[in-house]
């Protein structure tokens, strides 16, 4: 039996306190969700009051959308209904701070610009970029799995969360891995918890492994007539001992937008290292460059400001995130390319073609033409088990199609048998996940 | 409780002719992993080739209720790879194919037979390898290596086996065949990848894996630092750490190690040293002719007394080999050693390494070290005399007064060797109520009759059984009726 909002929103308020229960009309409709207007917006303030709104949600049978900057709330398909939406950004602290075993211990609302102001003092860093990443919060980023070009070097949140804390849809807050660098004590929790959307636990800590900042790095742009040719420049830097921290390529349009030299195909490429390995490196892939007969000339550290800036999703975009391989890049870009009409010629495609990842930005396609050109993509993919998600679109267009793809049955059992298990009563983000989990 | 003679036709239907061992002698051989201090030997051992084989085995034990234990090539620490409660064992040493390479896209498929150093073998004349290495890495297999999510020496800088591991097939507890993963990058859904990875095969069997290979550097330097104490060689390692340095490897030998070493391989490291770094940079040339000048004034700094540098790979062999061949030769000390695998914080090793020292005095027990210290994983081995029940239990106690004191300073139970049997009793140091029971439940997922590995990982403990309820908020009574 479900009861009245108002004893609701009173039991929220005797554990939350008052003004950290919002009932105001306009503020519910301020934070609407693909057309759906919470019944109650909350910000909890600590990881116990986290507790609390699951454990009255679960008893409840209330929905709960976690929240952090709200950056990603598009991604993936529109949520089935929306009772609360817990706002994270008040669990802002940083719990424990350990410089010399380059680890910390945040709340998940911390945001990753908070993060990188406190740790560019002792040159240390958490390499993890994905655009518009300074507004983001570290727990969206690892619910939503979010990388970027510095995943070439230093892989994503999947090797840098060591461990986590978090509170299940019933309210049991439940900690799992370690605080030190290496732990192969009980399950790999942590795994399972990035990219989860939150849909098993509401993340609310962090336990991460950070990395030493480089000593210099620079990057040089190779510029070439065709992706091909930027595709086959990309896999002499792998088949190197280079080390690049990004080895990130740019359709034509993408390098416009960064306001770089314009060509059809653009790789970039960071080094991060000593100096005088910085150099050396430089003048290696500036020999790759000219046997692949590319124009290659260094470039200012704040490109990556205008890649950030110019990737940063803008309303009304369509997001994809490709999961392709790095020897079909050139392949799948001219699937997209073949897809869009000719008036959608200025999509954005980058990726890093160290791993194979594409993100493809589009403005003002209409629900047809994106669903045309998932579906084109992803026909393309099959080959090879690659993927194509929605990250960000209007909710038109997330609802005529699934944005995560078809799953082969087995792996859809396993996973609908983890969310039973641990969300049976559909508290946690219901439908929005992969196989509308 | 001897196999029916039903299911051993069944067996036999499912497996080839030379591929079920039943003797007693046979079964003996699999009745311990490295840790052989349990033992319980399988009911039968099957030796399939294909991962239809493994489905039907896994889904006749699943029906008759019967446990199934995988084993690679059985040199894991912990008591992982034998049947305390019999059962069939299934030993994938036949599944040792490299099935596909994959360089445009530096990954490899590989069965889970495969012994770990054939996988670089195979591909290192074209200039790439597999990085985790463990000691052990001659003979032992990789899906061993998946199952335990092993380390090694390497791993500081490269990352440990769940960092190279992109897709899994698996035949979990209900005997379906799955596929997690793969090498196309960001597959949606749950990291199941990552959760099976280091589950000791109580979520079931892999029959495949899909692995990352990594290009191999330009330049490699090797260089040992001696010291006067391993206090000393311990803050060294501490320094270097936080001075943003990332060596490859950074491994620290002992005063009672060296001298094992020195007597049972020859003169390899310097006699009269307390402690030795053996410290291993590699990359782009430059970066590390800049690093090993970084290095070499934090160890000068922190007292080092010598400091050399492998002049051509017969030499760096030979400083390698001392350390791989270190747990060996300390049995030519003693009769018998615990191996602990504990964790602590990389800035805390100075602090553990005193109490490490009060706790073999206290005990009257000599203690070797030797062990990754760039990322804080000690492995002290803690010497007794198996003929006297005594100082074992004195080696006992040490062995958890030394636990204590890792997890004390916010370490981690093991870091690289796993669970298993040996230390499903610790998991409560570490993890809570809850957080044991959200385990239970995954593993149930998987395996919902408990079949696969029973006995390992998860402790017998209230919150790993059925009707365990973790303690929920408790809300204010009445506050909204």
């Amino acid at each position: 039996m479900t009861v009245s909002a108002a004893s609701v929103a009173g039991a929220l308020a005797e554990r939350l306190g008052l003004e950290r229960v919002v009932i105001d009309p306009s503020a519910l409709a301020a934070a609407t969700i693909d057309g759906r207007i919470p019944r109650w917006i909350v910000r909890p303030a600590s990881i116990e009051h986290v507790a609390a709104v699951l454990a009255i949600a679960w008893d409840e049978n209330l929905t709960v959308v976690p929240r952090g900057a709200g950056t990603a709330l598009l991604l993936g398909a529109p949520p089935s209904r929306v009772d609360v939406v817990l706002d994270l950004a008040g669990l802002d602290r940083v719990l424990e701070d350990n410089p010399d075993d380059l680890t910390v211990s945040v709340e998940a609302g911390v945001t990753a610009g908070a993060l990188a102001e406190r740790l560019a003092g002792r040159r240390q860093w958490l390499p993890v970029d994905p655009p518009g990443w300074r507004r983001r919060t570290l727990g969206g980023m690892t619910a939503t799995a979010a990388a970027g070009p510095l995943r070439a070097r230093y892989g994503t949140l999947r090797d840098l969360l060591l461990g986590v804390r978090f509170v299940q849809a019933d309210g049991v807050v439940t900690w799992g891995g370690a605080r030190v660098v290496k732990s192969v004590t009980g399950y790999d929790i942590p795994k399972l918890m990035v990219g989860s959307l939150g849909t098993l636990g509401v993340l609310c800590e962090l336990t991460l492994r950070l990395q030493p900042m480089p000593d210099a790095e620079q990057t040089w742009l190779a510029t070439f007539a065709s992706v091909a040719a930027a595709q086959a420049f990309a896999a002499r830097v792998v088949d190197s001992p280079l080390q690049p921290t990004r080895l990130e390529l740019l359709n034509e349009a993408a390098l416009r937008v960064c306001q770089v030299p314009s060509a059809p195909a653009g790789v970039a490429v960071a080094i991060g290292s000593a100096h005088p390995a910085v150099r050396e490196q430089g003048e290696q892939i500036a020999v790759i460059a000219s046997s692949e007969r590319a124009r290659v000339a260094a470039v200012g550290d704040d490109v990556w400001t205008r890649y950030d800036a110019a990737l940063t999703p803008a309303e009304g975009e369509v997001v994809l995130r490709i999961g392709s391989l790095p020897s079909r890049l050139a392949d799948t870009v001219s699937v997209v390319e073949r897809a869009l009409p000719a008036s959608e010629r200025a999509a954005l495609i980058t990726g890093c073609a160290a791993l194979g990842t594409l993100r493809v930005a589009i403005t003002g396609a209409d629900p047809d033409t994106a669903r045309r050109l998932v579906e084109d993509v992803r026909g393309f993919l099959a080959e090879f088990d690659g993927s194509v998600v929605i990250e960000s679109a209007p909710t038109a267009v997330r609802a005529s199609l699934d944005p995560w793809g078809p799953i082969d049955a087995a792996s859809r059992g396993l996973m609908s048998a983890i969310k039973q298990e641990f969300d049976s009563r559909g508290v946690l983000n219901p439908g929005r996940f992969v196989g509308g989990l | 409780m001897p196999l029916t003679s039903a299911v051993l036709n069944e067996l036999r239907t499912i497996l080839d002719s030379d591929g079920l061992v039943l003797t007693p002698e046979g079964r003996m051989v699999y009745e311990a992993d490295m840790h052989t201090f349990y033992k319980g030997a399988p009911d039968a051992v099957a030796l399939p080739r294909t991962a239809e084989q493994v489905q039907a085995v896994v889904r006749l034990c699943r029906r008759e209720g019967l446990p199934v234990v995988p084993r690679g090539s059985g040199t894991g620490l912990i008591g992982g790879a034998m049947a305390p409660r019999g059962g069939v064992m299934v030993s994938v040493n036949r599944m040792d194919a490299v099935l596909e390479v994959d360089l445009p896209n530096r990954c490899a498929v590989v069965q889970p037979g495969l012994i770990n150093l054939s996988l670089t073998k195979a591909v290192g004349d074209r200039g790439y390898f597999f990085a985790p290495d463990p000691s052990s890495q001659m003979v032992s297999s990789i899906g061993g290596n998946v199952a335990t999510n092993a380390g090694g020496p390497h791993c500081l800088k490269y990352g440990v086996t769940t960092n190279h591991v992109l897709g899994l097939e698996i035949v979990t507890g209900t005997g379906d065949l799955v596929r997690l993963g793969g090498r196309a990058p960001d597959r949606p859904g749950y990291d199941l990848t990552g959760a099976v990875v280091g589950s000791e095969g109580t979520f079931g069997l892999v029959t495949a894996i899909t692995v990352r290979l990594l290009h191999a550097p330009e330049a490699v330097k090797t260089a040992l630092a001696t010291f006067a104490s391993i206090t000393e060689a311990s803050e060294a390692v501490s320094e270097i750490i936080a001075a943003g340095i990332v060596p490859a490897a950074l491994e620290m030998l002992d005063a009672v190690i060296i001298r094992a070493i020195n007597a049972s391989l020859g003169k390899i490291y310097p006699d009269a040293a307390d402690a030795v770094l053996l410290i291993e940079l590699d990359g782009p040339r430059a970066e590390v002719e800049a690093q090993a000048e970084r290095v070499a004034a934090i160890c000068r700094r922190r007292g080092a007394v010598s400091l050399s540098v492998a002049a051509d790979e017969t030499e760096r062999a030979l400083l390698w080999k001392g350390r791989k061949e270190a747990a060996g030769a300390v049995g030519r000390l003693t009769s018998s050693y615990l191996l602990q695998d504990a964790v602590v914080p990389r800035s805390k090793l100075p602090q553990i390494m005193r109490e490490l020292e009060a706790i073999a005095a206290r005990h009257r027990v000599t203690i070797a070290n030797v062990f990754h210290a760039g990322d804080g994983n000690l492995h002290p081995l803690i010497c007794y005399d198996d003929r006297n029940a005594e100082e074992l239990e004195r080696a006992k106690h040490a062995n958890e007064d030394l636990l204590t004191a890792c997890i004390a300073l916010g370490g981690s139970v093991t870091g690289e060797h796993g669970v298993g049997l040996d230390k499903a009793k610790n998991l409560p140091l570490q993890y809570g109520d809850a957080d044991l029971n959200f385990m239970f439940r995954l593993r149930r997922v998987f395996d919902p009759a408990g079949i696969m590995n029973p006995d390992k990982l998860l402790p017998s403990h209230p919150a790993c059984g059925e009707g365990f309820r973790p303690k929920r908020p408790v809300l204010p009574a009445g506050a909204w009726i």
